[in-house]
């Protein structure tokens, strides 16, 4: 039975599953909109535009740790939002299939996962977004490129397993527990104020914040990522703390997940 | 992999058994009200009452499936005919017992199940027989045969969601008997599109079992009789009688029609 032939064709299989319900993800994402996908560049270019118009203009926020403001607020966004997104949107995500999952015998831990490479194919897009106004502000001469930006592909391997073991957790919990979707927007919205998206620690001069800080897990993705982009390479203690934070959550998440594996299609 | 199942799929291999259902209890929780929420629990939890009912849906369901068998399984509505063909698919796990299978199962509990609206017909199809766990080159290879049964034409090009009924039953029928599984689950799916589909079905069926395909139905239809050379009959969770079709089904027939023994119906 254990037969490692089988055992890759089933990897292959699964992952052709997986490539099918990302597509579906991103196509039904901008269903029926005029100009489709181009929405997942355009969207964080807007989200950029209206979020640096009222920090500069209305907060009068200035280049924060050596980063253009515009350039700091759509680089925090973006990485923000691949654990942001897919978390939201994984939250619900067992129990909206479950006509499926009730009828035929699939791997739970699909759907979450979907959900994460579905996030981390719109930060593609965004990341596009993200160099166009890098060109723009090159051009006008308030950036300069580094070739460091290329490491980004070291960071999201970290980014993506830390929203698999948390996106897998709330799905699961989910089933149990209808109410705690309410719980988790609000959540949401004070992590997104407690990650330095907007504003950067240094300018709240506030210790017991930076102490704080620490704990947060997606303050070390947003400033691993704007790091690179100033040309620095971060050190090896951020890689153990970034991957440290991924690996852990992924654990839990993939363990509480098959804890309750089998009591999940009665539950739904 | 424990010993004893190592055991159970040696014997089963030995005899050319695909699927073998031992001692499957399956309970369910009973909740009243407020089914499942966080805030239930922390009341319960004050209360001293996490303690739920639960209630026996099967009761030690023993079986055997062996290669090219047709087997029915028939029961009134509620009796939990629908839950073991979950059980047996792997989709539920039973509370006890053991459920060995042997070979590509292919679960037929609704048709159309897992449907993604907003895609086409085609799209559909890969998606759908990827869940069922075939690959791209294979779902390639059996697409020409499941549009031809299906008789979609171009609709096949549009959103599932403009489809009706019958013609969403066709789709994920056709898909559903054109891969090549070893055992078919089947959930009382014959009842819809129209008697030629019907009839259709029925005669698709026929050719696969000529052909050595197993099969587990749940229906009541007289077709099935024929269909089928065994039956299981299961009353409030426990299996009551487990042979030869004719029989079984004129028992059962007899039991419904009479009034004196049906007064639960």
């Amino acid at each position: 039975m254990a037969n490692p032939a089988n055992g890759t064709k089933r990897l292959l299989q699964q992952g052709y599953l997986l490539r099918l319900l990302v597509r579906r993800n991103i196509k039904n994402q901008y269903y029926r909109s005029f100009i489709g996908v181009l929405w997942t560049v355009l969207n964080p270019l807007l989200n950029m535009l209206v979020m640096a118009f009222v920090f500069s203009e209305l907060f009068g926020m200035g280049s924060e740790g050596g980063l253009d403001y515009p350039l700091y607020i759509l680089s925090g966004n973006i990485i923000f939002s691949i654990m942001s997104s897919s978390t939201s949107g994984s939250l619900p995500c067992l129990v909206n299939q479950q006509d499926m999952l009730q009828k035929t015998k699939v791997s739970l831990a699909l759907f979450p996962t979907a959900n994460v490479f579905s996030s981390l194919v719109t930060f593609g897009f965004s990341f596009i977004a993200l160099l166009v106004v890098a060109l723009i502000r090159f051009a006008s001469g308030a950036f300069v490129f580094h070739w460091q930006i290329l490491l980004t592909v070291a960071l999201l391997p970290a980014v993506v397993l830390f929203s698999l073991g948390l996106s897998y957790l709330l799905s699961t919990l989910y089933v149990f527990f209808r109410d705690i979707q309410h719980v988790y927007t609000v959540l949401l919205t004070l992590w997104t104020y407690l990650t330095p998206l907007f504003y950067s620690i240094k300018a709240l001069n506030k210790p017991i914040v930076e102490k704080l800080m620490k704990f947060n897990p997606m303050y070390h993705y947003v400033t691993y990522f704007r790091d690179l982009l100033m040309g620095t390479i971060p050190s090896v203690w951020t890689h153990v703390v970034c991957y440290g934070f991924a690996l852990g959550m992924f654990a839990v998440g993939i363990l509480v997940m098959t804890l309750v594996r089998n009591k999940i299609a009665a539950k739904l | 992999m424990k010993k004893e199942d190592r055991e159970i799929l040696r014997e089963m291999e030995a005899t050319d058994c695909l699927l073998d259902v031992r001692n499957v209890t399956m309970k369910f929780t009973k909740y009243e009200v407020g089914v499942d929420s966080l805030k239930e629990l922390v009341v319960r939890a004050l209360r001293g009452n996490l303690q739920h009912e639960q209630f026996v849906c099967l009761k030690k369901i023993s079986f055997q499936l062996h290669r090219g068998e047709a087997v029915a399984v028939i029961g009134r509505n509620g009796v939990g005919k629908s839950t073991l063909l979950k059980i047996v698919s792997g989709i539920l796990y039973p509370t006890r017992g053991t459920v060995h299978r042997r070979g590509r199962i292919a679960p037929l509990l609704q048709l159309g199940a897992g449907f993604d609206h907003n895609a086409t017909g085609l799209e559909n199809i890969y998606l759908n027989a990827a869940i069922m766990g075939y690959t791209k080159k294979e779902i390639n290879e059996k697409l020409p045969a499941i549009l031809d049964f299906a008789e979609l034409g171009d609709f096949i090009h549009s959103p599932v969601k403009t489809y009706s009924s019958g013609m969403m039953a066709r789709l994920g029928f056709s898909i559903a008997v054109n891969m090549d599984a070893d055992i078919m689950l089947i959930d009382e799916i014959l009842a819809v599109g129209d008697i030629a589909f019907q009839n259709k079905c029925f005669n698709k069926l026929q050719e696969l079992r000529a052909k050595g395909l197993t099969f587990l139905i749940v229906s009541h239809g007289p077709n099935i009789e024929t269909l089928c050379d065994r039956a299981i009959w299961i009353e409030r969770g426990r299996m009551v009688a487990n042979g030869p079709a004719r029989e079984i089904f004129e028992a059962y027939e007899a039991m419904m029609t009479n009034p004196a023994t049906s007064s639960r119906v």
